[in-house]
């Protein structure tokens, strides 16, 4: 009886995303990264700081009828190193992929630097090697500029 | 041997750097013997920004080996102000010349170069990021004067910030054993995080300081560079720094006799004309001995041998 008492029941999803393990305090930052908002016209169901047994305390976001892109897990391993996510399709786990922060990506992020050529209106998109993950540390492949964490957050 | 592009020093070798050093030594020493080199051979100098000793030294090198040059020297005057690319002025490029060099404002045109140029392109500089050639200049002279650049101790002084000849200078010492490196700036004038990062990975040991005189006898060489006046956002703190920043005859005096003091160019004060006379005064032959090091790398990327 105790155990149900402190479980939280949230309804399986038929398709769409479940994003587990979340480092707490970071599941309103992924909806805003993923562009999920009161307008979104399907079923979201957040948890914030919910009991987790490997990690004590965790968040859950369940997204009905979303299927990220290769970019957005992209972005969301900087913000969630660590979380999973669960592509669901007719109630059934299809795809599993566990968020971690990649040794480079494109275009998802702008260099800081204003004079860097990925900034100016060439025929190449922005590229930077990870050059360190805790911290944070990016390395441009045109200007070779690092963007630390401290910049990131508010870009990611 | 196949060179492609020439945009930073951290991709040279320490190997092709000697043989850049020392062909250029040959060509100091015989320049006439290779006036005819570049016959039928054209150099584009492309400067989006000003330049007077990188353009006017790049010209006499490729003349010198009896190439032809073409270009212009202001951006004004480039398709560049009609909003054409890099990528597109590198793909035209590539039918007009047989070598370019390029300054430009733009970071990280390397990798515009890398893709769209099939011709060899050297930086005559880009923004705050790179100045290779200056670089190797700078250690030509060093291992000129002092017969070496291993095992030396170097200060470098002044806008280690925005000045771009910095970043290459460190990169090409760092491919030299046993290299000490004083940074002496200002704290708001210090080198930039991915430029330390680098230092790093290479194993480039510095230290940091403010004033010249309480390391100035433990070097060999005194690399000092203009402190850039529209940098600083109060001018009171650059007429305060100015003056800390100069090098004065009675600074010299614990000075070792065989050190040696070279700029960049252009000085303004850091440097009073009084120096200009004293044995340690290098610049303006290192100013001279980037036509030598130029003439070098034009045959070392043109394959010409």
């Amino acid at each position: 009886m105790n155990e149900d008492k402190n479980k939280l029941i949230v309804r399986k999803i038929e398709n769409g995303t479940v994003i587990d393990r979340i480092p707490p305090g970071k599941a309103l930052r992924i909806l805003e990264v993923l562009g999920i908002d009161a307008n979104y016209p399907y079923t979201v169901a957040l948890a914030i700081r919910v009991l987790s047994k490997k990690m004590s305390l965790k968040d859950v976001v369940k997204i009905k009828g979303k299927e990220l892109t290769e970019n957005e897990v992209h972005k969301l391993s900087f913000i969630a190193p660590g979380a999973s996510v669960n592509i669901i399709q007719n109630f059934e786990v299809q795809r599993k992929i566990q968020l971690e922060i990649p040794d480079h990506v494109e275009e998802f992020i702008k260099c800081l630097n204003p004079n860097c050529v990925s900034n100016s209106h060439e025929p190449i998109t922005s590229s930077f090697d990870i050059i360190s993950k805790k911290p944070l540390i990016l390395r441009c492949i045109y200007c070779d500029r690092v963007m630390e964490d401290k910049y990131l957050s508010g870009k990611l | 041997m196949n060179l492609e592009h020439l945009f930073t020093i951290r991709r040279m070798s320490k190997n092709l750097m000697e043989d850049i050093f020392d062909l250029a030594s040959s060509i100091e020493e015989k320049p006439d013997s290779f006036a005819e080199k570049c016959k039928g051979k054209i150099l584009a100098a492309l400067f989006f920004e000003p330049s007077t000793r990188t353009r006017l030294s790049f010209e006499s090198a490729m003349l010198r080996l009896g190439g032809q040059i073409l270009g212009f020297s202001s951006a004004k005057v480039s398709s560049s102000s009609k909003g054409e690319s890099i990528a597109d002025t590198f793909r035209m490029l590539n039918h007009y010349a047989h070598i370019a060099v390029i300054r430009h404002y733009i970071e990280g045109i390397g990798e515009i170069a890398k893709e769209f140029a099939t011709i060899p392109m050297i930086s005559g500089g880009t923004g705050t990021q790179e100045h290779p050639t200056q670089a190797l200049l700078d250690l030509y002279t060093i291992r000129k004067e002092l017969g070496k650049v291993d095992d030396i101790t170097i200060g470098i002084m002044g806008d280690l910030l925005y000045g771009r000849t910095i970043p290459s200078l460190l990169f090409g010492l760092a491919k030299y054993d046993n290299v000490k490196v004083h940074l002496i700036s200002p704290p708001a004038l210090h080198i930039r995080k991915n430029v330390k990062l680098r230092l790093e990975e290479n194993g480039l040991a510095f230290r940091v300081t403010e004033n010249h005189k309480e390391v100035i006898d433990e070097l060999d060489v005194l690399y000092v560079t203009r402190l850039q006046k529209e940098r600083f956002p109060d001018p009171t703190d650059y007429e305060r720094l100015k003056g800390a920043y100069q090098i004065r005859k009675s600074d010299l005096r614990k000075a070792k006799d065989s050190m040696i003091i070279l700029h960049p160019l252009p000085r303004v004060s850091e440097i009073p004309f009084e120096l200009d006379e004293l044995k340690y005064a290098k610049y303006f032959d290192q100013a001279k001995n980037g036509v030598w090091v130029r003439m070098a790398l034009i045959l070392k990327y043109l394959g010409v041998d």
